[in-house]
């Protein structure tokens, strides 16, 4: 990874420490800058809220040229969010094609927020899950927030 | 006695303008005729409009050539008679600076006979700032290319000046270490541009070579912005920021290449060595980097090419209603790279019109070829609009071709509408891909080595009917 690269991350965090938006915390480690550990509360107006979320923003070595990847650790049951140990997402400013070099991993952290409120049904990763959300909308309140009480405790 | 007073007031008069304007130059060589001159600076501040006949653009200039006033502080200046002045420009017209010279005389009235060249220069400099009253200009064209250039010099110039926010690295910059994009006016540091622009070169995603702003172009609706055209930076541009002339050569001739490899009715080389295009009028060669601005053929890609539909993997039959003779003319092509003159259809060196040949067959291909094909048939999805063979490494089964951006099905290799590609994994009908957006994500290899043989479309599709009929005659035996 270049040093130009490190100076960023280390400038991104720098700028998240002294401004991290409300509802989470960056764990940050000198020595292996390149993977952040985020622990996100499921926001209060959404059906996530009491739920404690790790993820894991991963920095390419291209970055920013290329976006960061995340995954989430605990599992969720999300439209936008693979139901498998990865946990990847691929949506909006994450996609290879649509990031670009000035979105910052902050944008990323409000989006993941914003999608926890209100998941973003037509570009989702697990079809099923979307058209439950869509079409059964109790079942999936439902499930949702089972998994929260099984695994984001 | 009085007189030397006088010449003193006068020479004390200039001098306190100089300590104003340090530009202004100071003449005394005729002790009785003191004189100076300065150059005002013109930048209007809406930009004026100009016309450079005969041409009918309009160019909106905000810095245009510096008026010069020369002054001659007379003998009985300032209490009989006012300064001579003379206005000189290359662009204004005679009758607004005779009218500005004229002012000099109602503005030494005005005061009664004081000194008044600091107020004359005040007059003169808010005069430009509305561009002396004129709204637009019509000029000859000989004027065009010194007034443009020194426009461009003073932004520069400004520009050089300011300090800029680098949003790749986060870093404040002066402006003369940074490079505003033309089309939009984005900024950014010339360091992290270069970096950028550098590595989707060397890496062929040349289709990334356009303006880093998250915002730029886009309208906010996804579906919209999906399907829009991006539009790419020139050649010609990036050698401004400045990129080494090799990349830039590299990142023009990529272009055209997947332009030409898009386009079906493209036939190569058959020498293993060369391997060129054929020569046509629709791509042509790259003579000159530096000249070439933006592309206006970006739709080429997009463009149905039906005529040569048959040359493709020479398999397939030319279309019946063409005659003989019909396609015996378009059949010798030339080798743009080695020269070559040969058959389009049979792809032997070049036979004569009155040789009968049929199209190149497949076992007529080395040995090698076979193997590439072979291995090309086997693990990858063919992109439906130019039919480049991609393979997934990673990642979900909605594809966009890295050659001409074309939204695909990687299980199934149908087009995926650009506005809505998911919809294709998420209706019942589409039985092969219901669902399966995830499946493989890890690519063809991942997940224990599990393996999709062949063209997918076809084979998946000829598996269902076959169980479909299977299904039917079970139910007719029950």
């Amino acid at each position: 990874m270049s040093t130009g690269a490190k100076k960023r991350i280390m400038k991104e965090y720098a700028e998240c420490a002294a401004d991290t938006p409300a509802g989470m915390k960056i764990i940050f480690d000198e020595q292996n800058m390149t993977k952040w550990e985020v622990l996100l509360d499921g926001p209060d107006q959404s059906i996530y809220a009491g739920g404690h979320f790790k993820l894991e923003i991963t920095f390419p070595n291209e970055y920013p040229f290329k976006p960061p990847v995340v995954s989430f650790k605990t599992k969720i049951y999300h439209p936008n969010v693979s139901n498998d140990d990865k946990g990847s997402m691929c949506l909006g400013l994450l996609r290879p094609d649509e990031w670009k070099p000035p979105n910052k991993v902050v944008s990323v952290l409000r989006l993941i927020q914003t999608l926890l409120i209100e998941p973003d049904i037509d570009d989702s990763i697990e079809p099923s899950i979307a058209n439950e959300y869509k079409e059964n909308r109790k079942e999936f309140d439902k499930n949702a927030k089972d998994w929260v009480k099984r695994y984001a405790k | 006695m009085a007189e030397e007073d006088t010449a003193d007031e006068r020479v004390e008069e200039l001098e306190t303008l100089q300590s104003i304007y340090p530009e202004l130059e100071i003449n005394l060589e005729q002790p009785t005729r003191p004189s100076a001159r300065i150059n005002l600076q013109v930048s209007p501040i809406a930009p004026l409009q100009i016309i450079f006949e005969p041409e009918s653009a309009i160019h909106r200039l905000s810095y245009l050539p510096p008026l010069l006033l020369d002054l001659i502080l007379i003998e009985n200046y300032p209490l009989q008679s006012p300064p001579e002045v003379k206005l000189t420009s290359s662009w204004i017209p005679k009758p607004t600076l005779q009218k500005l010279e004229k002012e000099a005389s109602s503005q030494w009235e005005e005061y009664g006979g004081m000194q008044m060249i600091f107020a004359y220069i005040s007059y003169l400099q808010e005069a430009a700032e509305s561009s002396f009253g004129l709204s637009s200009l019509k000029l000859p064209i000989s004027l065009k290319s010194a007034i443009l250039d020194y426009n461009d010099q003073m932004k520069r110039e400004k520009f050089d000046h300011e300090t800029f926010d680098c949003g790749v690295c986060l870093e404040p910059k002066k402006g003369s270490a940074c490079y505003q994009m033309q089309r939009c006016g984005h900024v950014f540091c010339k360091a992290c541009l270069q970096d950028y622009y550098n590595n989707c070169i060397a890496e062929g995603d040349v289709n990334n070579v356009k303006c880093m702003a998250p915002d730029c172009g886009k309208t906010g609706n996804a579906a919209i912005d999906r399907q829009k055209k991006e539009r790419l930076v020139s050649p010609k541009e990036l050698l401004q920021i400045p990129l080494s002339f090799e990349n830039v050569k590299r990142y023009a001739e990529l272009k055209r290449k997947k332009k030409i490899e898009a386009d079906p009715t493209i036939v190569f080389c058959p020498r293993s060595w060369c391997q060129g295009a054929m020569r046509t009028e629709k791509y042509p060669k790259i003579v000159d980097v530096s000249q070439m601005e933006e592309d206006s053929d970006d739709e080429v890609i997009a463009e149905p090419a039906n005529d040569g539909a048959g040359q493709e993997e020479g398999q397939e039959e030319q279309p019946k209603k063409l005659t003989d003779k019909e396609r015996d003319k378009d059949r010798l092509v030339v080798c743009e790279d080695c020269n070559l003159a040969f058959c389009k259809q049979c792809l032997a060196s070049w036979h004569g019109d009155y040789y009968r040949c049929m199209p190149r067959q497949p076992k007529d291909l080395t040995e090698e070829d076979q193997a590439s094909l072979n291995f090309i048939l086997a693990n990858t999805s063919p992109c439906p609009e130019c039919t480049a063979p991609c393979q997934k490494s990673y990642g979900c089964n909605h594809m966009t071709c890295f050659q001409c951006k074309t939204h695909f099905c990687y299980l199934c290799g149908a087009w995926l509408e650009p506005g809505n590609p998911y919809k294709h994994f998420n209706e019942k009908r589409n039985k092969g891909c219901y669902q399966r957006l995830m499946d493989l994500a890890t690519g063809d290899n991942g997940d224990g080595g599990v393996q999709f043989g062949g063209r997918r479309g076809a084979e998946q599709q000829a598996e269902f009917w076959e169980r479909e009929a299977l299904r039917i005659q079970m139910e007719e035996l029950e």
